[in-house]
């Protein structure tokens, strides 16, 4: 699914231009701990945290992560936005809590009956 | 090869990953990708932030050949007090300052273990530590690594020190009355889990326990082993526990030993037109694992098919399909092909709780099926040519002898490391023989043709536990190790947590736990 499409669902807004909207995600994971936020990252995953710190981007990048969805409303570090743009990652702001923000996205990707793809 | 050092900054979170990132140009300009770059990269990551949140500097070190990375960790720093507590999930040390951004969640060193081949931490308090981390670049060396598929429940340890004569390959220690397994030499063959009396030892818990829901539901296939359905007693019966498996949500329910009979077929057919013989069938790959760690040898005997297990993967593939493996060596099987996350493993544990859920509280037992023609008739009971055997103790006394020739009379060995095949694994609670009655007289039997692939790559020996990357320090380190056997009392007692006097020379040597010693003087006696 496209990522312009996911951003569409859970309302969020992208922080910087990067014109990276239309890039494909097959998978998003959310989590609030690095290691696990970590051990999930890849291609065509996007993140999904309360976390706003400027470590998040370099798991991003050292995973080759294309999108982080940073969830609550919450406002990303400086050092974040500085860290991302280098690194081309993708940060969306979502005012949604992590809750809704991950059953409008569950439902857009796997559909009404909580099927796996 | 490629020798780096990237200096590493304490305390800095600031500029946390810097050497991470710069290792990962480099590799890249190698070449390097895909799913050894993730594990190299986590890693590598895990390590650096473990010296900026608790040393005051450190420095990785990598080096690179054509077989492998491997990566060094120093640091400057207090040390870790506990080794074992570090390496248990979920404990930390961290700063609340570090905790507030994510870390400390005391996954830092289990993912490292989890992301390499080979692992090693060292600590020495009030001066640092030093984590090293190997990963294979080719697929095959990778694979050779086992025993990453049993999990350790170290709260239900009473240190009875079973598990350590129970193992084959002497891949247990108990340190610290907890157990620990030597991931190298373990080759998954349950004999620790059947001899624990208290379960420390299980198959590894699965990463979302939503998953089970996910998996259910729709046209979703379904592999089981057969000795689930007759693990509910006399009074439910495996078309009960069939029915229940429906009504969760799987259509299409299928057995692993369906690939077992055409597997054994094939490989008496193979053995019947080769002039070397016994030919080693691949029906269980803890045998296989053991084949090529502890009796290279007999490797070209192995027959060159897939193994059940990884024969059912390859008939959904490329589409999904949700597994359940009898034991861990199929656990890790089913984990190797598994690299996409395209298949659904659940552990057996906890898909029975959800057939409890919804079985019946009293079945109506059925007729018995009269009919119930030759059960076993894939088997190689009544087969002249065909040696079945079960149990680690006697699968290694016949690979022993296959070793010295004396099996040449066998056409074909068929050995399960546990009793009665899978039916006796000790994941599963039943009877092994009373399991494989029910099914039997059950009626379910049927012939449905599936496919035995060959195997892609051929099976390997393994390395094994190396003592040292560098030959010489290698051939320094084997001298000690004999030197120091020779001085401890040779009784093999296990008082000291290893199985024998020169598994301990060998942890005290190769500083695999630090207080390591002989509990008794030379002689023997208790000092």
């Amino acid at each position: 699914m496209k990522l312009e499409q996911l951003i569409e669902v859970i309302e969020a807004r992208i922080l910087q231009p990067c014109g990276r909207e239309g890039i494909e995600i097959a998978r998003v994971f959310a989590g609030d701990k690095m290691s696990a936020l970590l051990e999930r990252a890849g291609p065509q995953t996007m993140l999904v945290t309360n976390l706003v710190n400027a470590q998040l981007a370099c798991v991003a990048e050292l995973m080759d992560c294309p999108a982080l969805c940073l969830v609550g409303g919450a406002e990303p570090d400086p050092h974040l936005l500085e860290a991302a743009a280098r690194a081309e990652t993708v940060i969306l702001v979502c005012r949604l809590d992590m809750f809704e923000t991950c059953g409008r996205l569950h439902r857009r990707l796997y559909g009404d009956d909580s099927q796996q793809p | 090869m490629i020798t780096s050092c990237f200096p590493i900054a304490g305390g800095r979170f600031e500029d946390a990953g810097a050497a991470s990132r710069k290792l990962k140009e480099q590799l890249k300009q190698i070449g390097i990708a895909g799913q050894i770059m993730r594990r190299i990269m986590i890693a590598a990551y895990e390590a650096e932030m473990n010296v900026v949140i608790h040393a005051c500097k450190g420095n990785l070190w990598t080096r690179l050949d054509g077989e492998r990375f491997s990566m060094e960790v120093i640091d400057e720093g207090p040390g870790i007090t506990d080794l074992h507590l570090a390496m248990k999930p979920g404990y930390s040390t961290a700063s609340a300052e570090a905790r507030q951004i994510g870390f400390g969640a005391g996954m830092g060193l289990p993912n490292i273990e989890k992301a390499s081949d080979l692992f090693e931490v060292n600590s020495h308090v009030g001066k640092g530590t030093r984590v090293r981390a190997t990963i294979f670049l080719k697929t095959q060396q990778v694979e050779q690594s086992a025993g990453r598929s049993l999990s350790i429940q170290m709260e239900r340890c009473v240190g009875c020190f079973d598990c350590l004569k129970a193992c084959p390959t002497r891949a247990l220690r108990v340190w610290n009355r907890q157990p620990h397994i030597l991931p190298a030499l373990c080759i998954e063959c349950t004999a620790c889990i059947e001899v624990c009396r208290r379960g420390v030892f299980e198959l590894p818990a699965m990463q979302n326990s939503n998953d089970l829901e996910e998996s259910s539901g729709g046209a979703h296939t379904l592999v089981i082993p057969r000795a689930l359905l007759t693990q509910f007693g006399s009074k439910i019966p495996p078309e009960t526990v069939l029915a229940a498996l429906r009504n969760l949500g799987y259509r299409d329910i299928r057995f692993t030993e369906e690939w077992d009979s055409e597997l054994r077929r094939m490989v008496r057919h193979y053995a019947a037109e080769r002039e070397v013989h016994p030919v080693i069938s691949p029906i269980c790959p803890a045998v296989i694992s053991l084949v090529e760690s502890q009796f290279p040898s007999l490797i070209p005997q192995i027959a060159p098919f897939v193994t059940p297990i990884q024969a059912a993967v390859e008939a959904w593939a490329p589409d999904t399909a949700t597994f359940v493996p009898a034991c861990p060596s199929q656990h890790t099987q089913l984990e190797r092909a598994n690299l996409s996350a395209r298949l659904r493993i659940i552990n057996p544990a906890e898909l029975s709780a959800r057939i409890l859920s919804e079985l019946p509280l009293q079945a109506d037992t059925p007729a018995r099926n009269q009919k119930s023609s030759d059960q076993r008739q894939s088997s190689g009971k009544n087969d002249p040519a065909v040696l079945e055997a079960w149990g680690v103790k006697n699968v290694v006394e016949i690979l022993e002898q296959t070793e010295r020739g004396m099996t040449g009379d066998f056409q074909v060995l068929e050995l399960s490391c546990c009793e009665n095949g899978c039916y006796g694994t000790p994941l599963f609670q039943e009877n092994p023989y009373m399991a494989e009655k029910r099914w039997a007289s059950s009626g379910l039997e049927c012939e449905r043709p599936v496919e035995v692939s060959s195997v892609k790559q051929p099976y390997q020996a393994r390395a094994g536990m190396r003592l040292d990357a560098d030959m010489d320090r290698a051939i320094e380190k084997l001298a000690r190790i004999d030197e120091l056997t020779a001085k401890l009392p040779g009784r093999d007692c296990g008082v000291c947590g290893a199985p024998t006097c020169s598994s301990l020379a060998e942890d005290i040597v190769l500083e695999r736990c630090p207080g390591l010693e002989c509990p008794f003087s030379p002689t023997g006696e208790i000092p």
